[in-house]
């Protein structure tokens, strides 16, 4: 039983984190360095689902899966909660101290916030936020949400004002309070940045931080009018698509200020940085030019970007779009949706990745959450509703692997159109050691063995 | 005398105040794609903390005559007032007015796209459903006989229910429900009983947003001022070269139809292109030409593209209203003002610039049964396609920007406004 867990202030945690980093194999990689980890085996996974028109309540559900194999429960939805509405449900993420789960709609734009600390295996409600619109002064589609010290940093979409792509950060207190609205640099108002190249757009989608580097960077996607319409029939709209970020920006972490735009052309979306003490570069890639990115402080202390590979035949648009790096920053998992298929990088030369496994995982694939250290990955199905393929294609899965350096195999999964749940989205790792709690099937004897069993959870 | 002089001061200040940001309106999508089809391509884009405006006097745009067209009609029993203008200019841009509180009638109808759409060609609405149709501009919408592209509709206080209520729009589960909404928040308290002497109901909500889209004209363009107001350089010389055309040789205005006091540029009437007939019958499994970043394009076999999209839906126009064979692929002439404004073009959307509607014209639109006998393959070298072109792009109101300065200010007054009003959807 190896788990980490810890309620020492967000900044020791970092610190603290890299330390382990450096000595484990590898994440929960994409969690926020001001976050307690899981290195050890988690207990269950969070999947934010979407519902489905036709399908069981038909509404957007946080499910609980327990992943743990000693649990008598093993591969079994332990638990949904209902919240309501079809909101898009998109990404999900964790306060610093994890005790609450943040996840949103991109399309209600509503932020439901789950108590995950008091029953893990059973989380509550304990408040939604919805007036992110109009608090944030028109931001829409809270899609990443990111933990800082003692904050959320939540990324936009899109705009109230045309539901295109230009939109913010926003920013908010662990307790739900709006904090600031952070506006993506455009020609009108570069708020300070240098332009690398020729576009300053104003998109966004992810962030990512690297703390040790003083640095934030952000990438960009589509706005409200694209992400929610039909995918077929964007794809045959050249206006539509011409509505695509093609920057990624890197910004001064502490005074929130962006400093530089990268030119990232055809809609750059998942960040992932490394975490090894040294190395000062983040991975993104592109959906639709399917390309491997790299942003990396060079010699002289400069940021810079760089297309370092290409992900199966660009010409075919397979469409990356989860990534995940190992703890060791040697391994890039790349989902590609379109042919379904997990794809492992060999990224220890972050300027020359090499693709070194590939395997199809479903008709259609979008998010992976892998294991601390690499040895299990979680696969769901869902891109966006509409986005999704249509027919018998149309599978909705979350599905459990082991991975043992060269290929994964299949432990488990949960249909998630029988279990009548809808389409599975994102996935975040939930663990009793976290709060100092026993697992329930490990009951202990007495009082005193229940708290060694706690203790132990925590080494 | 010197309170006179304060009040003309102030009147000039707020004039040229108004002036001044509305010369700044940028009327085209505040995210520049101009050219993105090219890898030279770069951003212009606009900063929304600066989307700012200034509120305008739409009373007077909706009573008095502009240059070019009739002075505007409203029915008897809802005549322009100050109060229930701003009433509907609310409520037009309330995205609360939705069943998800996503969609307002603005998110279709964007100010600065025309107040139409220009970033896709079919609207799409909650949920992302796909709509069959190009959203139209509301300007100058209280000058239409009938309503939207199939004329189903007879007048503007009837039409703005079907968006509301409509599953693949606004999709409010019923009129009291959108009544409820209204009555339940807070901002809304005592407007309606101080411009309608009543509390909000069916009839008075559709009241007020149809004064505030009669408000919406916009003419007095340099085409006006050339042909109605006597300014003989108001058009250059290919744009007169065009408006030859457009009354002679290509013959566009025996439905967009131009008058000796005043021009709709519409007929009112229905009639096939052939667009339609060719979505409907004439669909191809060619790949589609992709395009991914700028300068970047691919091709994508058909099949790949319908297993991750709905069919393009038929368009049967008018003939849904009749269900009259003879009125198949129909659909009501446009007013061909502010048309520059207003890309991309025909009933859905499928033709993207002005000079891609000259040319499916020269081509005589597509041939069928129904093709209207007022299309016919014309005769136009690349100069007559141009001043075609270039005459269109005349036909832009001089107070548009005017007008969208107005939404600019409505839409910073919602969010300030709905930010602290709370709305009860929850059950009884």
């Amino acid at each position: 039983m190896k788990q980490f867990t810890t309620h020492t202030l967000p900044r020791i945690l970092a610190i603290v984190s890299l330390v382990w980093a450096s000595a484990a194999q590898a994440d929960e990689t994409c969690m926020s360095p001001y976050m307690a980890k899981i290195v050890g085996q988690e207990d269950v996974v969070y999947v934010w689902t979407l519902g489905e028109e036709g399908l069981g309540d038909e509404q957007d559900k946080l499910v609980t899966i327990d992943v743990n194999p000693s649990s008598p429960d093993y591969g079994k939805v332990i638990h949904t909660l209902s919240v309501g509405g079809r909101n898009e449900a998109h990404h999900s993420g964790f306060t610093d101290d994890r005790n609450y789960l943040w996840a949103g709609g991109l399309d209600s734009n509503k932020i439901f916030i789950f108590d995950v600390h008091t029953d893990p295996a059973k989380p509550s409600l304990f408040k939604t936020i919805d007036n992110f619109e109009q608090a944030s002064g028109g931001v829409v589609g809270p899609h990443t949400f990111y933990a800082l010290a003692g904050k959320i940093m939540v990324t936009g979409l899109s705009n109230s004002a045309d539901h295109g792509g230009r939109t913010a950060m926003v920013e908010y207190s662990n307790t739900g309070d709006y904090v600031a609205t952070h506006w993506h640099p455009t020609d009108q108002d570069l708020r300070g940045a240098t332009k690398s190249g020729k576009y300053a757009d104003g998109y966004g989608y992810d962030v990512r931080a690297l703390p040790r580097r003083n640095a934030m960077f952000t990438s960009s996607f589509t706005g409200w009018t694209n992400y929610m319409m039909d995918f077929g029939t964007m794809l045959g709209d050249p206006e539509a698509m011409k509505r695509f970020g093609n920057t990624a920006i890197k910004w001064n972490l502490h005074t929130r200020q962006p400093e530089k735009i990268f030119d990232m052309p055809g809609a750059p979306l998942e960040i992932r940085c490394a975490w090894q003490p040294n190395h000062n570069y983040c991975f993104t890639t592109t959906a639709l030019t399917s390309q491997i990115w790299l942003m990396y402080e060079d010699e002289s202390g400069e940021w810079q970007a760089k297309a370092v590979g290409d992900i199966g035949d660009p010409s075919k648009v397979p469409l990356p779009v989860d990534i995940s790096i190992t703890s060791d920053d040697n391994g890039l998992w790349v989902q590609t949706f379109m042919d379904g298929k997990a794809r492992y990088f060999d990224v220890s030369d972050p300027f020359n990745p090499k693709q070194t496994y590939e395997k199809v995982i479903g008709a259609q694939l979008n998010m992976i959450s892998q294991s601390w250290d690499g040895k299990r990955a979680y696969f769901t199905s869902s891109l966006l509703d509409n986005w999704d393929k249509k027919g018998e294609a149309d599978e909705q899965f979350f599905k459990a692997y082991t991975w043992n350096g060269k290929q994964l195999e299949l432990e488990f999964m949960v249909d998630f159109k029988a279990e009548k749940l809808g389409s599975a989205h994102q996935m975040r790792f939930g663990a009793y050691g976290l709060y100092g709690l026993p697992r329930p099937w490990e009951k202990p004897a007495n009082a005193s063995a229940g708290k060694a069993a706690s203790t132990d959870a925590a080494n | 005398m010197r309170v006179a002089l304060a009040t003309v001061a102030a009147i000039l200040f707020f004039v040229s105040v108004q002036l001044a940001l509305a010369e700044d309106i940028r009327l085209a999508p505040g995210d520049n794609k101009d050219n993105y089809e090219s890898a030279d391509y770069h951003t212009d884009s606009l900063a929304l903390p600066q989307r700012i405006g200034a509120p305008a006097d739409l009373l007077s745009f909706a009573t008095r005559k502009q240059t070019g067209l009739p002075a505007p009609q409203h029915p008897a029993n809802n005549q322009p007032d100050a109060q229930k203008i701003a009433l509907g200019r609310k409520l037009f841009f309330d995205r609360r007015l939705s069943r998800n509180g996503t969609m307002s009638c603005a998110m279709c109808h964007i100010p600065e796209q025309g107040f139409a759409s220009n970033e896709l060609a079919r609207s799409i609405g909650f949920e992302g459903r796909s709509l069959k149709r190009n959203a139209p501009t509301i300007l100058n919408v209280g000058f239409y006989q009938r309503l939207f592209q199939d004329a189903r509709e007879f007048t503007l206080e009837q039409q703005v229910w079907s968006p509301l209520l409509a599953t693949n729009e606004m999709n409010n589960a019923s009129i009291g429900q959108v009544i409820k909404i209204i009555q339940s928040a807070e901002d809304y308290t005592g407007l309606f009983e101080r411009a309608f002497k009543q509390a909000p109901n069916m009839q008075n909500i559709g009241m007020a947003l149809a004064q505030y889209e009669r408000s919406l004209v916009a003419a007095d363009s340099a085409f006006d001022q050339w042909l109605y107001g006597g300014d003989k350089s108001a058009l250059t010389d290919q744009q007169i070269d065009g408006y030859e055309l457009f009354i002679g040789k290509a013959g566009c205005v025996n439905c967009h139809l131009i008058g000796t006091q005043t021009a709709l540029f519409t007929d009112q009437r229905l009639h096939s292109t052939g667009l339609g007939f060719q979505t409907s019958l004439g669909d191809s499994d060619s790949p589609i030409t992709v395009q991914l970043a700028p300068g970047v394009f691919t091709s994508m076999e058909k099949a790949r593209v319908e297993s991750v999209g709905e069919k393009k839906p038929n368009d049967l126009g008018r003939y849904e209203v009749t269900l009259n064979p003879a009125d198949r692929w129909k659909f009501r002439t446009p007013s061909l003002r502010n048309v520059a404004l207003t890309a991309p073009y025909m009933h859905d959307g499928s033709l993207p610039t002005l000079a891609s509607v000259v040319k499916f014209y020269k081509q005589g639109g597509v041939e069928h049964e129904l093709l209207s006998p007022l299309i016919k393959p014309l005769n136009l070298d690349n100069d007559e396609q141009s001043a075609l072109v270039a005459f269109m792009q005349s036909l832009t109101g001089d107070n548009v920007s005017t007008l969208v300065a107005d939404a600019f200010a409505a839409n910073n007054d919602r969010a300030h406004n709905n930010n602290k009003a709370a709305i009860n959807r929850t059950a009884e």
